[in-house]
């Protein structure tokens, strides 16, 4: 009982980093940049949910705003600072990105205030009997949520024109433009759609702990790159298995190795080991 | 040419406003010095905040007294981000630059004993407001502490729980750092004494909000009483956590709950959490009365734990310059030595090594506020480090 209890808990964890995981691996896919600051527009969109739904007691509205909004910071973002540096080597890039996650954080802060926010009356607080187990409807609907948006996410690149064209770029850039792919559009969308996953993912978290502070992206910010890398850099579905295994493997460390290790080391332990034995990441192509 | 004259009219305007900033300057050099570390920025940025105004209040009521042998008291206030690496420079600078007579540190342990060092070399005394580390008054008889050390809080837990509660068998969940393990050090020496036995413990570290696995794992331990160390930023989560988990046990905190912030994340989770910490609500104590008037009306929100500690150590500060008469940071040390002082947090005075004595408050959220529970005082109990 406690270890289903302990590996539901993994998996709702294990969704959260999966939705922030995908867009980095989208963006690490396309462009070969570590997108660090990816994880101020998690926390944005935490902010920005629990501000809206704060206003009008909607938590509908407040995804339906927040998602499209960081969406769209996603591709400014691009568009501003990573594309005038695409011809410089990658780490000039992932120093902006650094550079760029500091100063949103400050400006959480000073904007925000450093106390962080909370929901007045938090939505999906009531607690669900899952096969006899009692989760929050929040835990509940995070892990359907990841479930449905990255699986959905998963089918768009499989059956549409743009996920075909997408998954080209990938590949190819040169022989996808020659074929007419529109890559600057690509690279728009791809922004777009993680951006927006990472939102998601903000909303679920200040649900799950009623609070959103400044520097919420912290420990995603980096957590999220150990996932993309097992996952096998650029590749959707090994991050998302490697997400959901690392949330489980850290509810399960939490409890039998919490002496020893720091919950944040285990990710890095389970990364070190998997890149011994495999150093193309579980899912990568050798 | 209208450009010009824009210009023109700017730059007089800057040199004057300047020459006016040089004024101030001149009539504030007759004041008294008094520095702060404070984290202003980084995570713990929401402590500094609280424990800066705290200190500017107590400055501000001291001015409107007369200020300290006829000057003014003025801050001077640096920003250490809570590190180490920041609080050394800092503290350097205020002996240094500023040449402050006294100083008082509204950070977390790491840069308070970081900078302690400093000040006790330089022979100026500091005052920790809530820093717990042990180590910090151990840099020697310059420094001095007005709150309780980690382990004295643990102690005074564990009679909450195993005397006055009666619960024996208890969980213990751990924050990983100075704080938290001082706090369990405390409690473990002392759960013998009050018959309680540790049926589980579990650790996590300072930036975890999810603790649905301890939970899942609490749950089948099934404790009498739960003692959980942590700051208002994690326990609001924690306790949400644990109640809709569903255990329903007493949950017992510390002085790091000690904020309406702790109530508003946790929501109805929150009533019936019990805490030791420093300030009394319902006191009926005029300086723990006007400090909590004054700091709401001052911060625009309600007074903490936190906040009372700055308060306290600024007050300790301007007391000691007061009774001293002069400058000599010599005499200030040996005046704060020696004082006996109504504060916010109690009537407190020092020990040999600079540590606190006052009692232990204990807090219980009751309808969405901070209300009194009881008071623990117990000399023997809650005797700080000698050495």
């Amino acid at each position: 009982m406690l270890a289903f209890e302990l590996l539901l808990q993994g998996l709702v964890q294990g969704s959260i980093y999966a939705l922030i995981a995908v867009g980095l691996t989208l963006v690490y896919g396309l462009l070969r940049i570590l997108h660090v600051a990816h994880a101020g527009l998690f926390t944005l969109g935490g902010y920005i949910g629990v501000l809206i739904t704060n206003a009008t007691g909607s938590l509908a509205l407040a995804l339906l705003v927040a998602m499209p909004a960081m969406g769209l910071l996603g591709v400014a973002i691009y568009r501003t600072c990573y594309e005038p540096l695409l011809g410089r080597p990658p780490y000039v890039a992932l120093i902006a990105s650094i550079g760029l996650f500091i100063m949103m954080e400050e400006l959480f802060r000073l904007i925000f205030g450093p106390y962080g926010i909370s929901f007045t009356a938090p939505p999906l607080q009531n607690t669900v009997a899952v096969l006899g187990v009692n989760l929050k409807e929040a835990e509940l609907a995070t892990m359907i949520g990841g479930i449905v948006l990255i699986g959905g996410l998963a089918l768009l690149t499989l059956r549409t024109r743009i996920g075909t064209a997408s998954r080209a770029t990938v590949t190819d850039p040169k022989m996808a433009e020659a074929f007419g792919v529109n890559i600057a559009r690509i690279r728009d969308i791809n922004f777009f759609v993680g951006s927006a996953l990472a939102a998601s993912a903000g909303v679920m978290v200040a649900l799950l702990n009623n609070l959103v502070e400044p520097t919420m992206g912290s420990v995603p910010s980096y957590k999220a790159l150990a996932i993309i890398v097992l996952g096998g850099l650029g590749d959707l579905r090994g991050t998302l298995i490697a997400a959901l295994a690392l949330g489980v493997i850290e509810a399960f460390g939490t409890i039998y190795l919490g002496n020893l290790l720091d919950r944040d080391a285990i990710a890095f332990a389970f990364l070190i080991a998997v890149l011994m034995l495999r150093p193309q990441g579980l899912f990568g192509k050798g | 040419m209208q450009e010009k004259l824009i210009r023109t009219t700017a730059f007089a305007a800057l040199l004057g406003a300047s020459a006016a900033i040089g004024l101030s300057g001149t009539v504030l050099a007759d004041s008294v010095k008094i520095g702060i570390n404070v984290p202003q920025t980084g995570f713990a940025a929401a402590d500094g905040k609280s424990a800066l105004i705290g200190a500017q209040l107590a400055a501000e009521q001291a001015n409107a007294n007369g200020g300290v042998n006829g000057k003014d008291v003025e801050l001077v206030v640096y920003d250490d981000q809570a590190s180490p690496k920041s609080a050394v420079p800092i503290a350097t600078k205020l002996v240094e630059q500023d040449e402050v007579k006294i100083a008082i540190s509204g950070s977390y342990s790491g840069a308070t004993r970081a900078a302690a060092g400093v000040f006790q070399e330089a022979g100026v005394p500091y005052i920790s407001a809530f820093a717990v580390h042990p180590e910090i008054t151990r840099s020697g008889d310059y420094v001095f502490r007005t709150s309780f050390v980690g382990e004295v809080q643990g102690r005074a837990g564990a009679k909450l729980i195993g005397e006055s509660l009666g619960k024996k068998k208890v969980t213990l969940i751990t924050l990983k750092n100075d704080f938290g393990k001082s706090l369990a050090n405390g409690f473990k020496e002392a759960a013998e004494k009050f018959g309680i036995e540790i049926v589980s413990e579990y650790e996590y570290s300072i930036k975890d909000r999810q603790f649905g696995p301890i939970v899942a794992k609490v749950k089948s331990d099934a404790p009498d009483a739960i003692y959980a160390s942590g700051y208002f930023f994690t326990a609001g989560p924690l306790v949400s956590q644990l109640r809709s988990g569903g255990i329903d046990v007493p949950v017992i905190g510390q002085e790091g709950y000690d904020s309406q912030k702790f109530i508003e994340i946790a929501g109805g989770a929150s009533e019936g959490v019990i805490i030791t910490t420093s300030l009394d609500r319902d006191s009926d104590s005029p300086e723990a009365k006007s400090f909590i008037a004054a700091f709401e009306e001052k911060a625009g929100y309600k007074a903490d734990m936190v906040a009372a500690s700055g308060h306290t150590a600024m007050k300790v500060a301007i007391a000691g310059l007061r009774k001293a008469g002069s400058d000599d940071p010599k005499a200030i040390r040996d005046a704060i030595a020696g004082l006996t002082l109504e504060a916010s947090t109690g009537t407190i005075s020092f020990n040999g090594l600079g540590e606190v004595r006052k009692d232990v408050q204990v807090q219980v959220v009751k309808d969405g506020n901070w209300h009194r529970h009881s008071i623990i005082s117990d000399p023997d109990l809650l005797a700080p480090p000698e050495k």
